[in-house]
């Protein structure tokens, strides 16, 4: 098997100069991406949207308060699904700075989150544990906990094509799945409240976490590439592709659920089920292609038009809302 | 799907696209609109996405608008579309309630709402000039703000105001008679002019707080700093920014003889402000603000530079607060030529506050001597271009302190016997003398340039402007006297000089509309024709005010102690202040201050949510050469709203004309701000948009922009360069990687797709095809019908039901 310059087990001693030609130049720059993009939640006035939160509507709320849930101990699993998980088996320098990278953009993520509950008072013991007791949200982390365990427990052999398997498997789930399409269906709750002039400073936030999951997305899939790259026995294996395919279809199938319980049959925030599942589709297929699959959807345009907004160079008037543009220095 | 709509009585009914059809065509009525079937069209496919299984007519009401709205970018049309709907939801509830203006008025003196002085106007008159028609001057942003934030709502939070009440009752609120409140309302609903936010606000109500701006000073001593604390809560309790000069406050370390112990400096002080202005940020239209000033010299200065970091000691951190340096030409001499710059204590060194000019040169190089020589006990020094370096990094980074230069601001003082201009404002476009006795207020109005371009495009209307100027002096000079007054200080200094400060927005649409690139040295000088005229015309209302009304009462206190000013006795000290007109430029539709335009397309973060602007003129004029189209769009989106880089513009626009702010060369920025700056008496609020690329040049921008003459500049925007991936454009990251394409493709297993989602797909697909074999099967009458979706049911036969909008 064809030795891979991504995955290893070795010495603490070894890996520890940087070449200036980077065997993964991706990654050097998804590094300085990340880098220059780090923010911190002390920059948002999040305070600042108490009385909206306060008048949210019930359902409103729900949405509101399960999207906080949510994200909240998420953003810790992905933080230990690099730690316990596949970073111990990175051997590249560049790789490394950017997998730590992200996992320290986790922690300000979960800041980020905490800091909404503590800043509204929010049911924080109930909220981070929504994903256990609510049974969908717990499908949706159980997915990634079941495979990912495999990891911790020490059974991904990276000179292996099975171990590689499921080295891949836990970035798929980790950094695709649960990043590029489940944060990505949640975001658009968020955007589409700030949309219809609610939480302003929460979203100016959520803002700034989509720009940093784009990020982590793209080392996911760039991790996942190179392990295909390099270990051409994984493609072989037809039940393997057949599986991984499975997966993400299964995934978004379960995030189809969980948008008809919170929105079947009303409009949230301007939003409605059809739309959210159609855009869910839009995310899924293009997570597809760029793991070099065809789309299974076939869902072309981004449904939900007002996401543009988050595409375009941004003016804030500052004396209303508060400004993310000094963030990213 | 069978979707259910209830009505407003509770009765339900079966959801019919056909109806909302026929409302969307009614909005359409006296457009000049090519397609409007297409038009039609797309917003339907946009609509029944958005339609749960049940739904009342009101949420129905509001998704066809959130519907029309995402097309905004796509055709020009769909800007006016949602306007129209949306005034149709705000007027559909009014109209039910109020008969008529004067029935609005009454009922608003009634609820204690609006002024009961309103009914000493004669409102028959007010009413018949009330335009209607005038609705369709607002853009969909515009009014979006306006009916979010700006109308009068009643004590159940119910709008009751719609847009043409709303230009009256401001007008009613300045105006002495129904003339001038006639004249002033078209002047207002034609967009000509606008008061800035407080007054469009108040003005009329019972809270008759009309001002954007006050500026205080804190004395060196802990009642005057409490003192200010308590006025700096009561003003922005009323929504006016506020900025704060607290140079005086003795520093960290330097001798309390009252108690024999040493000062724990400014930092703590300054944090009290923050904290009282985030109390009073809670909740209110429009978020209370505060600015403080420190001259650079003080020797706290590096902590200040500091205040808006967002990490460290939260104890000496203000979020809240903004910051500015009013910066000597002292110091900028010593920067620029790389000389040593000396901090001191205010306690020890007091003569420097309030020193400037020479006179502040000659003082500042006596302490560095006495320094040297050991004679003081708190100073330092730096080299200046390392403070410099230092002082514009945290400008780049955290956007804080602005700069602004103390000695261009005390140049031009009006009444320098009445006090030194100790600091300028919230937004550095104020300057006027105050003291801790007498806290400076400013009362806003700013003129459209866009709106007074000739009928030929070919120069401005210089004499319609002359008539506007007019008539927004003399109302600003209205205002003072109803204006209600948060402390006696603010009182005392609008009594004793009667400052006002009126500007413009606009210039860039302007300069569009005459074809003269804002990057051009045409542009800078229409800037200065433009400031002159401006200065021209509001001086000699001014001074006419003054022989019917008087001269500001310190002229005339000067000239009874026999030492008069040497100028013509004037109503008002200053007149003109150029703000940034941040919120005020949306209601009129153009680009804001003497700024270019952002960019062709961008989002706007706002209170009222986040909103795509694109330039509509270079929409109309690619429709108008058949060049607009949704890849258009897309290929501007590309580039981030830029035309620069579009080599298929080539010929058809002049791409010159487009550039988008970061595309303007900062030096032409500050010229085009110097040039105003040379006939404004207060000053020119000037934010620098800087390419990233140009980080390094940011020490020869700022000296530039002093060297220059310019009294202010205000944020330092950089591109920022880092994007996430883009949400709604398709982007490729696998490249020529096959991924797990290396195999065959195994056919991707997805769930069935039942209902209207697919349909409508297909739909989007093929309907141009379907249309054509329709029309061959049916014939074009047939099809034309069951397109316009006008038909009593729903057509049977499969084929036209894919083309019929009404069909589920
Ligand atoms: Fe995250
Ligand atoms: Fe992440």
């Amino acid at each position: 098997m064809q030795q891979s310059g991504l995955i290893g087990k070795t010495s603490v001693r070894d890996n520890i100069i940087i070449s200036d030609n980077p065997r993964y130049p991706i990654f050097k720059e998804l590094y300085i991406k990340q880098k220059k993009a780090i923010w911190f939640p002390e920059e948002l006035n999040i305070q600042q949207d108490v009385l909206d939160y306060k008048a949210l509507t019930p359902v409103e709320k729900e949405v509101f308060d399960m999207a906080v849930g949510y994200f909240s101990s998420s953003e810790l699993l992905v933080g230990n699904v690099l730690v316990n998980g596949f970073f111990p088996l990175l051997i590249d320098p560049y790789a490394k700075m950017s997998f730590t990278t992200q996992m320290f953009v986790e922690n300000i993520h979960s800041d980020f989150f905490e800091s909404i509950m503590q800043s509204f008072a929010m049911d924080r013991d109930k909220l981070y544990r929504i994903t256990q007791t609510d049974p969908l949200l717990y499908k949706k982390q159980d997915i990634i906990i079941r495979e990912v365990d495999k990891l911790t427990y020490g059974k991904g052999d990276p000179y292996t094509v099975a171990g590689r398997k499921l080295i891949l498997k836990s970035i798929l789930l980790n950094n695709i799945v649960m990043e590029g399409i489940f944060f990505y269906s949640t975001f658009a709750h968020f955007f589409a409240m700030k949309d219809t002039g609610k939480m302003k400073n929460v979203v100016s936030g959520v803002e700034l976490v989509l720009i940093d999951e784009s990020l982590h997305l793209q080392n996911g899939i760039e991790a996942i590439l190179i392990l295909l790259d390099e270990t051409p026995e994984i493609v072989q294996d037809e039940e393997f592709v057949q599986e991984i395919q499975t997966v993400i279809i299964d995934s978004a199938s379960l995030e189809f659920e969980y948008l008809e319980r919170m929105f079947g049959g009303k409009t949230i925030y301007g939003l409605t089920f059809r739309e959210l599942k159609r855009y869910l589709q839009y995310i899924t297929d293009r997570r597809m292609e760029e793991l070099g699959f065809e789309p299974a959807f076939h869902v072309d345009e981004n449904p939900l038009k007002f996401l543009q907004k988050e595409d375009f160079k941004k003016l804030t008037n500052f004396f209303e809302v508060s400004s993310t543009e000094y963030t990213n220095y | 799907m069978n979707r259910i709509v209830v009505k407003r009585d509770g009765a339900e009914e079966k959801f019919q696209t056909r109806k909302i059809v026929n409302a969307v065509f009614w909005l359409l009525e006296g457009l000049d609109v090519k397609d409007d079937y297409d038009l039609v069209y797309r917003i339907m496919k946009e609509v029944d996405l958005k339609v749960p299984e049940r739904v009342t007519t009101e949420e129905l009401d509001y998704l066809v608008l959130k519907a029309i709205e995402q097309l905004i970018p796509r055709n020009t049309i769909y800007d006016r579309l949602a306007a129209r709907q949306l005034l149709k939801i705000i007027t559909r509830k009014l109209d039910l309630r109020f008969k008529s203006f004067a029935e609005f008025i009454h009922f608003g003196v009634q609820e204690k709402i609006l002024k009961k002085e309103l009914l000493n106007f004669d409102l028959m008159v007010l009413e018949k000039a009330v335009d209607e028609s005038r609705n369709d001057t607002l853009d969909y942003f515009g009014l979006s703000v306006l009916q979010d934030r700006y109308f009068c709502r009643d004590r159940n939070f119910e709008l009751i105001e719609k847009p043409q009440w709303f230009f009256m009752r401001v007008a009613m609120g300045i105006a002495d008679d129904e003339t001038q409140a006639v004249k002033i309302y078209h002047k207002l609903s034609a967009l000509e002019y606008l008061h800035s936010t407080p007054t469009l606000y108040n003005s009329g109500t019972t809270t008759s707080q009309y001002s954007s701006c006050y500026i205080n000073v804190v004395e060196d001593d802990l009642l005057s700093i409490m003192d200010k604390v308590r006025e700096t809560s009561l003003l922005a309790k009323y929504a006016g920014g506020v900025g704060t000069d607290v140079t005086r406050i003795r520093a960290t370390g330097s001798r309390i003889h009252s108690l024999n112990a040493k000062s724990s400096g400014i930092i703590p002080f300054i944090k009290i402000f923050d904290s009282t202005v985030n109390a009073i940020q809670q909740g209110g239209r429009r978020r209370s603000s505060q600015v403080v000033y420190i001259q650079p010299w003080h020797v706290d200065i590096e902590a200040f530079l500091d205040l808006k970091e967002t990490t460290g000691n939260a104890y000496l951190r203000t979020p809240s607060l903004n910051t500015a340096l009013w910066m000597p030409d002292e110091m900028m001499r010593r920067i620029d030529k790389g000389e040593m710059l000396y901090f001191f204590d205010p306690a020890e060194c007091s003569g420097l506050v309030e020193a400037h000019g020479e006179a502040f040169t000659k003082l500042y190089k006596e302490y560095i001597k006495q320094a040297e020589a050991g004679k003081l006990r708190l100073w330092k020094k730096m080299d200046g271009r390392e403070f410099y370096k230092k002082y514009l990094f945290k400008l780049a980074k955290t956007g804080h302190p602005w700069l602004t230069f103390k000695d261009a601001h005390n140049r031009q003082n009006p009444c320098p016997a009445y006090s030194v201009i100790n600091s300028s404002n919230l937004c550095t476009e104020i300057s006027i003398p105050n003291s801790s006795q007498s806290t400076a207020v400013c009362t806003l109005a700013s003129i459209n340039l866009a709106k007074h371009v000739n009928a030929g495009k070919t120069d401005l209307d210089w004499e319609k402007l002359h008539d506007t100027i007019a008539t927004a002096v003399k109302a600003l000079d209205n205002i003072m006297d109803r204006n209600f007054y948060p402390s006696e200080e603010s009182k005392k200094n609008t009594m004793d000089l009667r400052p006002m400060g009126l500007g413009v927005m606009g210039f860039a649409e302007a300069l569009l509309d005459l074809g003269i690139s804002y990057d051009s040295d045409r542009a800078v000088t229409l800037a200065g024709q433009i400031g002159e005229f401006m200065k021209n015309t509001a001086y000699s209302k001014s001074a006419q005010m003054a022989k019917e009304r008087g001269a500001f009462p310190h002229y005339l206190e000067m000239q009874q102690q026999g030492k008069p000013y040497p100028y013509k006795p004037r109503r008002n000290a200053v007149l003109l202040a150029i703000a940034p007109t941040a919120s005020i430029s949306i209601i009129a539709g153009t680009t804001s201050t003497i700024d270019s335009y952002f960019s062709n397309i961008y989002a706007r973060d706002t209170l009222s949510g986040k909103f795509i602007v694109v330039n509509k003129k270079l929409m109309a004029q690619l429709e108008a050469a058949d060049q607009w189209s949704d890849e258009m769009y897309e290929t501007i989106k590309t580039w981030n709203g830029s035309v620069q880089h579009i080599a298929e513009l080539e010929g058809v626009i002049d791409r010159e004309l487009y550039k988008s702010a970061y595309e303007i060369a900062p030096a032409r920025q500050v010229d085009i701000a110097a040039a105003f700056q040379r006939s404004v008496d207060q000053a020119v609020s000037k934010s620098i948009y800087i390419d990233e690329d140009l980080r390094d040049k940011m020490e020869d921008i700022y000296l530039y922009a002093w060297n220059q003459g310019l009294k202010s500049t205000y944020y330092c925007f950089i591109d920022k360069t880092v994007k996430g991936e883009k949400y709604t454009t398709q982007v490729n990251k696998r490249g020529a990687r096959r991924g797990f394409g290396s195999r065959s493709p195994v056919s991707a297993a997805a769930e069935p797709e039942t209902g209207s989602v697919v349909e409508t797909v297909a739909i989007e697909n093929d309907v141009q095809a379907l249309e054509a074999q329709a029309r061959q099967q049916f014939g074009d009458a047939v099809v034309d019908k069951v397109l316009s979706g006008n038909m009593d049911s729903c057509p049977t036969d499969p084929l036209l039901a894919k083309i019929c909008p009404s069909c589920e």
